[in-house]
């Protein structure tokens, strides 16, 4: 069972994919994706640890190259999020370096598919950064070329697809797997 | 008419493509896309009446960012958002796509 869950910058989307998961079946593992390379990141990684708590969920951390991870065959993977790990995929903070191509996507496409065939339950976490234009410089345009590539590809293979609105759910595909 | 909106980049063309069985060509003939980009002292519901005369009008949803400072995109902001409410009044269907996913807002798919 494959879910994913779009939306805006603190939409509530995180909130919802953790409830479905704690509806799914299967050994809770969060796959967290963030670099915690600044105090505001270590802030939204602690907020974000804190409504985990209690929950049972172990964290794996995974920045880079999701299609290595290693999970348990009875996990219920938490995955969150696409928009970060193809950052990470495609600019490095330390070096600056970039790899801003559209087939970076498929790095992150790969790493999806692999988690899916390797796990009992997964649920996927992405973001909708497109409703601003294309009135971009640099490296931002590929960038948001290359996540819809990837929420468009992933969506079409999920089960569960949910745009989450002011933390309201709005499916646009299939059925809630559980009550939420 | 039929009015598709929805994010950049999240399969808008691909979605009427596939809905209508149209390859490139038909879809070049039949719609017509990103009428977002309207330029500076247009007449909107002219415009708007005209596209309503296409079979397919496709926009991309551009105002869900940050105030732009450049006067000129944020007077193209305005006025793609207004066309696209004034196409929207126009059309017996309207469909956002999301993640290549659609959702009918208004009617039903032919």
């Amino acid at each position: 069972m494959v879910s994913l869950i779009v939306g805006g910058a603190a939409s509530g989307k995180s909130a919802y994919a953790e409830n479905l998961s704690l509806g799914l079946d299967g050994r809770r593992v969060y796959v967290a994706t963030m670099k915690p390379w600044d105090e505001e990141c270590r802030t939204r990684i602690a907020r974000h640890r804190a409504r985990r708590a209690g929950h049972g969920f172990v964290t794996l951390e995974c920045y880079h190259d999701l299609v290595t991870l290693e999970v348990p065959r009875d996990a219920n993977v938490l995955l969150d999020c696409l928009g970060n790990l193809l950052s990470n995929e495609m600019y490095d903070h330390d070096t600056n370096a970039t790899n801003v191509r559209l087939l970076t996507a498929d790095v992150v496409i790969e790493g999806v598919r692999h988690l899916a065939a390797t796990c009992q339950n997964l649920t996927v976490v992405t973001n909708e950064v497109c409703l601003g234009g294309t009135n971009y410089e640099g490296d931002t345009l590929p960038y948001l070329q290359a996540l819809g590539r990837t929420n468009r590809t992933l969506a079409t293979e999920a089960d569960f697809v949910c745009e989450v609105v002011a933390g309201l759910p709005n499916v646009l595909k299939g059925a809630r797997p559980c009550a939420c | 008419m039929m009015f598709v909106t929805g994010p950049a980049f999240a399969g808008k063309r691909t979605f009427v493509r596939q809905a209508m069985g149209w390859d490139e060509d038909e879809l070049a003939r039949h719609a017509v896309w990103d009428v977002q980009n309207v330029g500076p002292e247009t007449d909107l519901t002219a415009l708007a009446d005209e596209l309503a005369t296409r079979e397919v009008v496709i926009a991309c949803e551009v105002g869900g960012g940050v105030v732009p400072i450049d006067a000129t995109q944020r007077a193209q902001r305005e006025d793609a958002g207004r066309l696209a409410c004034l196409l929207a009044e126009r059309a017996a269907c309207v469909v956002r796509v999301c993640c290549g996913l659609p959702q009918v807002l208004k009617g039903e798919l032919a």
